[in-house]
């Protein structure tokens, strides 16, 4: 017996009001301390190990959840004091529909409960000024989820001061397709007609009737092709096919008609450069990903954040389940992270002086 | 919930359980409230007062002093990790040694219970590649893990360099490959193809010289046929990360502009199959030389399940780091002594 409260006794110190309130004030101290150096301006979390906390402690499943909720929470509190603009994390992948029944039913009430909370006190958020956005597949959300992620989402907007980004259902690939398709969209719709006193047909007509008066002399369409540099064959001579507009007496009066109608101005391809699709992504006009930290010892990027973190983002892979991530394996990530930051100012330094010789 | 302390937790995780009914919105925030930031116009309020902004100029210069104490004690355990872990790589190198013999390496692996089928590696230039003897490096140590990989019996590798100049000197590394293979295997080196994405792939075959002529012949030939390892190495650049996605897109554009698809039939698979294609498909491990992960425009799309292993603090391409990523992918216990 006086083993077990010998055992408790530690706990129970921690837990005196005392103790509790200088370990609040040493975590404010030292989170005020950390923001004195350069801070990550976008963090992603793959928080990862739930289910396995939830199996080591004996505990159900949504249990685990639930204390990984609670971690996030205290996660998001140190980001935002410490002076991170975005934190982004993977709340749900498309592939976890997978899983059983009850528990995506189980994480989708649980989704919606904790959102419904977070709204009530929309004055928490405000204090942060942190707006929520969410990315991912929406059409996959249960409708009353979603009715709250929109009122969430909604409410928050007015917020500037930090992005909380919560990937619901998301997988990056789904990300970067969806990117894709909607740069293709952008491309391939007819930029609206200029307002001009100039008609084209009239102009047509008259080049037409011109060419007419004159010999008939072939004429090289493949200067009014939009794109001159396309290097595959097939590509010019599809051009040629949809584009011209002069074909002088190839093609019967009713198509040129019909493509004098259709005669679209599209944007150029050749102009989509990286930053138009990365204007795509879900993460669109967050700051660059410098941070991304998985836990629960996994080694992979599992389709989270691959077009954000390929370049130079930090990556960490941290060996604890992520209910019990705290301030303290925060302070490490974050101190290796400003070291390396300062390393690396300290070695383009030197460079950018022999540039200038 | 937060760093909230452990009563107000508990009160808290008590009225979750109850689907939030215990508490109304009111009471919960004035549990949480000292744990907020204050309010906007609070600070506002307050900021005027001088008292307020000397007591603010004190806290800053402790932040201050804090940052430097905790960032001096920081450097100092960098510096004790770099040396921990240099001793432990030394041990691990005089260990795990390749000797230049694919039996050896052979040996190696034989225990691990899984082999990835594709490995990646990334190597980097220092400098920005100035000097002919930094790309000299690049090529031996891509030859080296060539072979490594040959002797292993993985049947692919890719190599990713950043700036393409691996890629620029195709022909060269693909002869220093096969210098590499028949310094390792002797004349029965195994056959070898180097390619890139849009460029041709260069091709060896393997030398197939029986070993000894005492045996009978025809059913060593079969054996030696069979036998006949196979390595395909697949040189990477960062234009085939972001800049294939980019032009992929600028294709399918082309195309939808033509009206020969529409932006509906873009899908993973289709976007998938064209990346598998003209660069390459997932790889199952990757390994990084760098003392940390950072995937300097490693292809996005193909490392979305890629294992990804490097040695902390590590800053060389050794056969130690290759053999420890081969055993932790396949969850093995690393031991001294075999």
């Amino acid at each position: 017996m006086s083993d077990l409260y010998l055992s408790h006794l530690p706990q129970w110190l921690m837990r005196s009001p005392p103790a509790e309130w200088a370990i609040k004030q040493l975590r404010e101290l030292v989170i005020g301390a950390l923001s004195q150096g350069p801070v990550p301006q976008h963090i992603a979390f793959e928080m990862d190990g739930n289910r396995r906390y939830a199996r080591s402690h004996k505990i159900e499943t949504i249990e685990g959840h639930n204390l990984g909720f609670e971690a996030l929470a205290r996660v998001l509190e140190i980001c935002y004091k410490c002076g991170v603009k975005v934190v982004t994390v993977y709340a749900f992948s498309i592939e976890n529909y997978n899983r059983p029944k009850y528990e995506v039913d189980g994480l989708m009430q649980l989704a919606k409960v904790k959102l419904e909370q977070l709204m009530l006190h929309g004055e928490v958020l405000d204090r942060y000024g942190a707006s929520v956005r969410v990315l991912g597949q929406r059409d996959l959300i249960r409708p009353d989820v979603l009715e709250v992620v929109d009122q969430i989402v909604d409410s928050t907007k007015h917020n500037t001061d930090c992005i909380f980004n919560i990937c619901f259902p998301y997988t990056s690939r789904e990300e970067i397709t969806t990117a894709i398709r909607t740069t293709v969209e952008e491309y391939s719709t007819a930029a609206p007609p200029h307002s001009t006193p100039f008609s084209e047909t009239r102009i047509t007509k008259k080049l037409l009737s011109q060419r007419h008066e004159r010999v008939e002399e072939p004429t090289d369409t493949r200067e009014t092709s939009p794109c001159p540099s396309s290097p595959r064959s097939e590509d010019v001579e599809d051009s040629i096919a949809s584009s011209t507009t002069l074909h002088p007496g190839a093609e019967s009066p009713t198509t040129r008609a019909g493509s004098d109608m259709n005669r679209t101005v599209y944007k150029n391809a050749e102009s989509i450069t990286a930053e138009t699709i990365d204007g795509n992504m879900y993460t669109a006009g967050c700051p660059p990903l410098d941070l991304f930290i998985r836990t629960s010892g996994v080694v992979r990027l599992s389709d989270f954040m691959l077009w954000q973190c390929h370049q130079d983002t930090s990556i960490v892979f941290l060996k604890c389940f992520w209910p019990e991530f705290d301030l303290w394996h925060f302070i490490p990530v974050l101190l290796e992270w400003q070291w390396q930051q300062k390393r690396k100012q300290r070695d383009e330094k030197p460079r950018r002086r022999m540039k200038q010789l | 919930m937060m760093a909230l302390g452990s009563r107000e937790a508990e009160i808290l995780r008590r009225d979750g359980k109850q689907e939030h009914k215990l508490l109304t919105p009111e009471q919960r925030l004035k549990l949480i409230d000292p744990y907020l930031p204050a309010p906007k116009a609070k600070i506002a309020q307050v900021e005027p007062r001088s008292r307020f902004g000397v007591r603010r100029l004190l806290r800053t210069g402790l932040h201050v002093l804090l940052y430097t104490i905790i960032h001096t004690i920081f450097s100092l355990y960098i510096k004790l990790r770099i040396a921990y872990h240099a001793v432990l790589d030394r041990i691990y190198s005089v260990v795990y040694y390749h000797h230049h013999t694919p039996e050896l390496i052979e040996r190696d692996v034989k225990g691990l219970s899984r082999l990835p089928k594709h490995l990646s590696v990334i190597l980097s230039l220092e400098d920005n590649g100035r000097g002919g003897a930094e790309l000299e490096r690049l090529v031996s140590e891509a030859a080296e893990i060539a072979a490594w990989c040959a002797s292993a019996g993985i049947p692919r590798l890719s190599i990713y360099e950043k700036t393409g100049i691996l890629k620029g000197y195709h022909a060269e590394t693909h002869r220093a490959v096969v210098r590499k293979l028949a310094a390792y295997f002797g004349p029965n080196y195994p056959a070898l193809s180097v390619n890139a994405p849009h460029t041709p792939s260069i091709e060896t075959p393997g030398g197939t010289l029986p070993l000894s002529r005492s045996s009978s012949s025809s059913s060593l030939s079969s054996s030696v046929e069979t036998t006949q390892r196979h390595l395909s190495i697949t040189l990477l650049a960062a234009e085939d990360g972001r800049d294939s996605i980019v032009d992929l897109t600028k294709t399918l554009a082309e195309m939808a502009q033509r009206g020969k698809i529409s932006p509906s039939d873009i899908s993973i698979d289709l976007v998938d199959a064209e990346l598998n294609e003209s660069v390459m498909s997932e790889p199952d491990l990757l390994i990084l030389f760098s003392p940390s992960v950072e995937l300097q425009g490693y292809p996005p799309w193909q490392i979305r399940l890629t294992e990804i292993f490097h040695v902390p603090d590590n800053q060389e391409v050794g056969y130690q780091v290759f053999y420890r990523a081969l055993a932790s992918f396949a969850k093995a216990q690393m031991r001294f002594g075999r």
